[in-house]
């Protein structure tokens, strides 16, 4: 969603590095107010400034400094009126954020219901909308509300990628890449939608039965092979194109055994091509862990993915193909 | 005819650069900024769309479009299905806002308030170019007209004479002499870039622009214009996506990843 960074697309955004830019909110909002009040509001610094604020109120809200949050949601309405949609869209997810109990999110859900009687295509608070059903633990609604939302607006990816999210999370895949297919005719060339993709093929395929497997595991080859065709570094699609082609070998080594004279695979991915997309994205992987490893403070952010990254090496390495 | 070989000497007044060339410059330079600003102060942003359905039918348009456009990161399966889906939808006309009026003419822009304001809005961008244009022409007609004020060091054409000589009748003058009428068109198509220097990239008075984005339809928000038929545009886009060619960028993508590092360094 538009306010919500979304878990599985935000690379190298996390909480260490959220709660220090939050750390900074009263210095920026002081310095912000004093130039409000010195300056003449209409230079450009402005117009740049309230995007800093709108930030700053993310991170503020994501580290529990309500204070700061508060003053940043008020000094954005000062300057575009409380009418204004996105800022309704961020007063409200102020109000969900100090809400202590279910009730007082139940409120929320009704104010954002009278906001959108005024004006039914007001899209931050669509969204919102949405993003609250979804925490009160209502998928289906937010489903439901999802599926409305895009029926109006077909060419928003941000939407896409959260109805994949939300399907995935149901547990249903092919509906879940059907929604990712979508956000990727809106952005062609992003490979975290491409590697995003392939996760979902991948985790359908470890859930269905042999044949059909194989087929979503080549596709999810696929996905994950332009993921890092379009970038050449990036540490998601290398790990699941590893984790994908282990899968796949290892399948095909079974069936063979199983049925002794398999029928010649008619996949365009031979068993020779395999092996060696294999054997690259492993020591590529392997290449960039350890290249990363060693320049710790440039990447201390991605420590995470990091660890996985090692973690699967050093699984696959214990358990030889 | 001019003698060839001999070099035309015109002997003009000094005084002709400070009184013609130079007022006419920064009057130009200066109405185009002014016209940037009145642009911009009049000009009313597009109105967003009031219900989910006049959005519907709005992006509706854009999806196709983008299934045209980036239908290759979808595999064959894929695509056929949703082509099919889209063509058969613009057909019935399911995205249209009301389709009980499909197939009526469209309701005529100059009554209909929404078509009514956008009309305005591109007749005041018209009027924004045609006044000062004609101000400034009729003022230079009137005080400068005749004048011969400047000399290219370079020799052109005998075609470039109705560019460059406009309101100077005289066939046998060569054609490196620029008159005040000819100096006003140059500046006025030759200004652009100054204009961009001046008030940046997107600015109003950069009226080549305007004429540009009005034929680009994918462009804005609202991809028609008023008093156009949706329906009309979405049976064309139907047609489009019918005849379109699809291929797959997947197919190969591990070759070409494989082919692509191997060239680089081995691994």
């Amino acid at each position: 969603m538009q306010t919500t960074p979304e878990p599985h697309l935000a690379n190298g955004s996390n909480l260490i590095t959220t709660f220090h830019l939050a750390q900074k909110a009263p210095l920026i909002l002081k310095r912000q107010s004093s130039s409000v009040e010195t300056v003449a509001p209409s230079s450009l610094r402005g117009i740049e400034n309230y995007g800093v604020v709108e930030q700053l109120l993310f991170s503020c809200l994501q580290s529990g400094d309500d204070k700061s949050a508060l003053l940043c949601t008020e000094q954005l309405a000062a300057r575009f009126g409380m009418t204004d949609e996105r800022i309704i869209g961020l007063r409200g997810m102020y109000e969900e954020a100090v809400a202590e109990n279910p009730t007082r999110l139940e409120e929320c859900l009704q104010t954002y219901d009278l906001a959108l009687s005024e004006n039914p295509v007001n899209l931050p608070v669509l969204k919102r909308r949405i993003a609250l059903l979804r925490s009160l633990s209502r998928p289906v609604d937010a489903i439901s509300s999802l599926i409305n939302l895009l029926d109006a607006v077909p060419t928003d990816a941000e939407a896409w990628c959260e109805l994949a999210d939300l399907y995935h999370s149901q547990g249903m895949s092919s509906q879940a890449a059907f929604c990712l297919e979508e956000a990727l005719l809106i952005v062609p060339n992003s490979w975290n939608i491409h590697a995003f993709l392939g996760e979902i093929l991948y985790s359908g395929a470890c859930a269905s039965e042999t044949t059909e497997c194989s087929q979503l595991l080549e596709v999810s080859i696929h996905h994950f092979s332009r993921s890092i065709e379009l970038c050449t570094d990036y540490l998601r699609g290398f790990y699941g194109l590893v984790s994908a082609t282990s899968l796949l070998s290892r399948n095909r080594r079974l069936m063979d055994h199983s049925r002794d004279s398999s029928p010649a695979q008619a996949s365009p991915l031979t068993d020779k091509l395999l092996d060696e997309l294999t054997l690259f994205a492993r020591s590529r992987l392997d290449e960039i862990v350890r290249s990363r490893s060693s320049d710790h403070q440039a990447w201390k952010d991605n420590q995470g993915e990091l660890i996985a990254a090692k973690e699967l090496l050093h699984r696959l390495d214990k358990s030889p193909l | 005819m001019a003698l060839q070989g001999v070099e035309q000497t015109i002997l003009r007044d000094p005084a002709l650069f400070y009184w013609i060339v130079f007022p006419i410059t920064v009057v130009m330079i200066l109405t185009g900024i002014l016209r940037h600003y009145a642009t911009v102060l009049m000009n009313n942003p597009p109105k967003p769309a009031s219900t989910l359905a006049e959005s519907r039918e709005r992006l509706g348009l854009i999806r196709g479009v983008n299934l045209r456009n980036n239908s290759s990161v979808l595999s064959k399966e894929s695509f056929e299905m949703r082509k099919n889906y889209l063509v058969s939808a613009y057909q019935s006309g399911a995205f249209l806002k009301d389709p009980a009026s499909r197939g009526q003419p469209p309701a005529n822009p100059m009554t209909d308030p929404a078509g009514m304001e956008a009309m305005m809005g591109m007749m005041k961008g018209n009027m924004m170019m045609m006044i000062p244009q004609t101000l400034i022409m009729s003022w230079i007609n009137a005080f400068f007209s005749g004048f011969v004020i400047l000399k290219l060091p370079f020799p052109l054409t005998i075609r470039f004479k109705s560019m460059l000589q406009s309101g100077v009748m005289t066939r046998d003058l060569d054609v490196r002499w620029v008159s005040s009428l000819s100096w006003y068109f140059l500046n006025l198509f030759g200004l652009q870039s100054v204009f961009g220097f001046i008030l940046g990239s997107d600015n109003a008075a950069n009226h080549m622009a305007s004429q540009m984005a009005s034929m680009n339809p994918a462009a804005g928000i609202n991809p028609f214009q008023p008093g156009q038929d949706p329906d009309k545009l979405y049976q064309s886009e139907a047609e489009n996506l019918e005849v379109i060619e699809h291929f797959c960028i997947l197919d190969g993508v591990e070759e070409r990843v494989l082919a692509h590092y191997a060239g680089r360094k081995s691994y």
